[in-house]
């Protein structure tokens, strides 16, 4: 992998995120009204005296771009803002929240992939028998049903019918003094029902991907070379087909990662998991801007870094794209 | 008893238009150290034979419906799946046509090669490494070393197709399966990797069934030939005597069909008409309707692979001295 490519989709993702700054940017000032009266009004109260100020804070009163470049030169130092409504500093909010979410959307994105990949290279083992059917009505089924009622029947399932995995937060109190494994494995007992709610809608998809890219493969010349060597059928399921099969695979888990995202929002919201989606969903009931565009930022630099992982690891897998 | 026989091979497949016969009573053998070459046009069961001995018929659709592939004795056909990769590579083993595609894109050459030493015999991964970049320095391909780290898509067709026999023959198998090893690659590079065949045999005693539908290879190649047409044997004999006195007119086509060089003869010559589909098959002789000796007979009745008096061949012209 030659450092040139790197540097350069680096530098894609760096525009891409000043894009993302000055859309956020334009956000406030698309709303309807004059921004200091948005602000103003969702404050409460708005005397011409407080709207002054509120100006002269913002520094509303300075030509358009003059704004910009100061907004830009903000959040380029770390700098998103003052939440109105929890009258901290964005940055702070986001960073106590951003672990919880990082830590649900990872574990949903390789429980949906390693889950998936496994049914649909089962599946493409014998493309017309039982387990084949099986992931194509679990597919479709798991694509169809949206995400926050998956959420709820699991919290009735496993609440009041099948009492195994809490339903609500992310650490039980009784254990704010234990130990740091103890911890860890009561976070872990946390994040079953809510990582699989959000994994079974993805889930579905890499497992009809999967299967479809399988099958392409299994047809292939030298899937028919590893049987002629010898090799078990394991292995040439698993190593030499799944190797190849894997492109486009990885193709779709970059893209699908800004969705994870944003069923992540859902998700907390239903299991009121302490991370950025309940921060989102609360300031966007409250109209608390400063706090939305920090999200938003914050969400879209994930999704950068993702693209970004994605686009490496694809080179990683196929040794055709390296050098090019 | 010969290293390899087949005896009496059916091989049918399901398809869109029902049960078809792809291979009818094939018999064949073939010596240790012996080539035998299998030619025909394509569709008459060439590959269905070899992949047949492979154990490697898509089954379903396919289904082995009658026969024995004898190696040394042991029934193939009835052989269990994990008996049948202990010898797929280690005892027979396959050359493919296409070396652009036989290879796969996300393994170094090197690793392939070494994977299929370690599913035969008990090394570590850096002894069948090693291994594998010598089988790569006998095949012919230059600076071995380095080679052996390269990805497919980094060598030609030739060096591909070399690195291919290096795999097939790097466990010794007593049977190599060369499925028109020559044909997507130049002239040149196919006389090279003719002459490598040999080598390879002469190294290591191997049997060889070259399956081709270029005479030119059957005669730099074989020591018998059979020639096949829509799923039968239709011929067989030692090459020199199919070369030279070919008997079932299908024979006679495909030899009459050999352009020569520094002859006048400008016009290339063909056999008319084409293959039937295997799901037309009549009861008669399935080359009857592209033969000039047919009669009603032929249309009527399969003749049987007999000799008639130079070598065996399945033809009622021939039994009746029409020809």
């Amino acid at each position: 992998m030659n450092s040139s490519y790197l540097l350069r989709r680096i530098g894609y993702g760096l525009v891409l995120m000043l894009c993302v700054v000055i859309l956020n940017f334009l956000l406030i000032r698309l709303a309807p009204g004059d921004p200091a009266m948005v602000i103003a009004g969702e404050m409460g109260g708005a005397t011409e005296e407080m709207l002054e100020s509120i100006r002269e804070e913002y520094g509303l009163n300075k030509p358009v771009l003059t704004q910009l470049a100061i907004y830009v030169g903000n959040v380029a130092r770390g700098d998103l803002g003052q939440s109105f409504f929890f009258d901290q500093p964005v940055a702070s909010l986001i960073a106590q929240r951003v672990g919880p979410t990082i830590l649900l959307v990872i574990v949903a994105q390789v429980l949906s992939i390693v889950i998936g990949v496994v049914l649909g290279v089962l599946a493409a083992r014998k493309p017309n028998g039982l387990m084949s059917g099986f992931v194509s009505v679990f597919a479709t089924i798991g694509y169809a049903v949206p995400v926050f009622w998956t959420g709820i029947m699991l919290i009735i399932l496993f609440a009041s019918i099948l009492p195994i995995f809490p339903v609500e937060g992310m650490q039980s109190v009784r254990l704010r003094d234990a130990g740091p494994l103890a911890k860890a494995l009561d976070i872990a007992h946390h994040l079953v029902l809510p990582a699989f709610t959000l994994a079974i809608i993805y889930l579905a998809q890499y497992a009809r991907l999967s299967r479809a890219s399988m099958l392409e493969v299994l047809g292939s010349d030298y899937i028919r070379t590893a049987r002629a060597k010898g090799a078990s059928q394991r292995s040439v399921l698993f190593k030499h087909a799944l190797r190849n099969a894997a492109l486009p695979i990885l193709t779709v888990a970059g893209l699908q990662f800004g969705n994870l995202i944003s069923g992540a929002l859902l998700v907390e919201t239903v299991f009121n998991w302490p991370g950025m989606g309940r921060l989102a969903f609360d300031s966007i009931l409250r109209r608390d801007y400063p706090t939305i565009m920090g999200v938003l930022f914050f969400a879209s630099a994930m999704v950068v870094v993702a693209n970004l992982l994605t686009d490496l690891s694809y080179r990683l897998a196929d040794p055709r794209l390296r050098g090019k | 008893m010969a290293l390899l026989e087949i005896e009496n091979l059916n091989v049918t497949f399901n398809t869109r238009h029902g049960k078809v016969t792809a291979l009818d009573s094939v018999s064949m053998h073939v010596n240790a150290g012996e080539t035998l070459g299998v030619v025909g046009e394509s569709g008459c069961g060439k590959s269905i034979t070899a992949l047949s001995v492979m154990g490697l018929i898509p089954m379903p659709p396919g289904r082995i419906a009658g026969g024995e592939i004898r190696l040394n004795g042991e029934n193939l056909v009835t052989a269990s799946d994990a008996r049948m990769r202990q010898l797929r590579g280690a005892e027979v083993a396959m050359i493919f046509q296409e070396p652009m595609t036989s290879l796969n894109p996300v393994f170094t050459v090197g690793d392939q090669i070494a994977e299929a030493i370690m599913l035969h015999q008990n090394v570590s991964a850096d002894r069948a490494f090693k291994d594998a970049v010598a089988l790569l320095d006998r095949v012919g391909i230059p600076s071995p070393d380095s080679r052996a780290r390269n990805y497919p898509h980094q060598l030609s067709g030739g060096m591909r197709q070399r690195v291919m026999i290096a795999m097939a023959v790097s466990c010794r198998p007593k049977v190599l399966i060369a499925d028109e090893p020559t044909t997507a690659l130049d002239v040149t590079v196919q006389a090279q990797i003719f002459d490598l065949l040999n080598e390879i045999q002469r190294d290591f005693g191997a049997a060889i069934i070259m399956i081709t539908h270029d005479m030119g290879a059957i005669s730099e190649m074989a020591d018998r030939v059979a020639v096949m047409y829509a799923g039968r044997v239709i011929e067989e004999a030692r090459a020199d005597d199919v070369l030279d006195t070919p008997q079932h007119p299908y024979a006679r086509g495909l030899i009459s069909c050999i352009p020569a060089l520094g002859k006048d003869d400008t016009e290339l010559r063909e056999i008319p008409g084409v293959v039937p589909p295997l799901h037309m098959l009549g009861a008669g002789c399935a080359f009857a309707d592209r033969c000039d000796y047919a009669q009603e007979r032929c249309r009527r009745e399969k003749p049987a692979l007999v000799n008639h008096g130079h070598h065996p061949a399945a033809c009622h012209a021939v039994e009746e001295g029409r020809i």
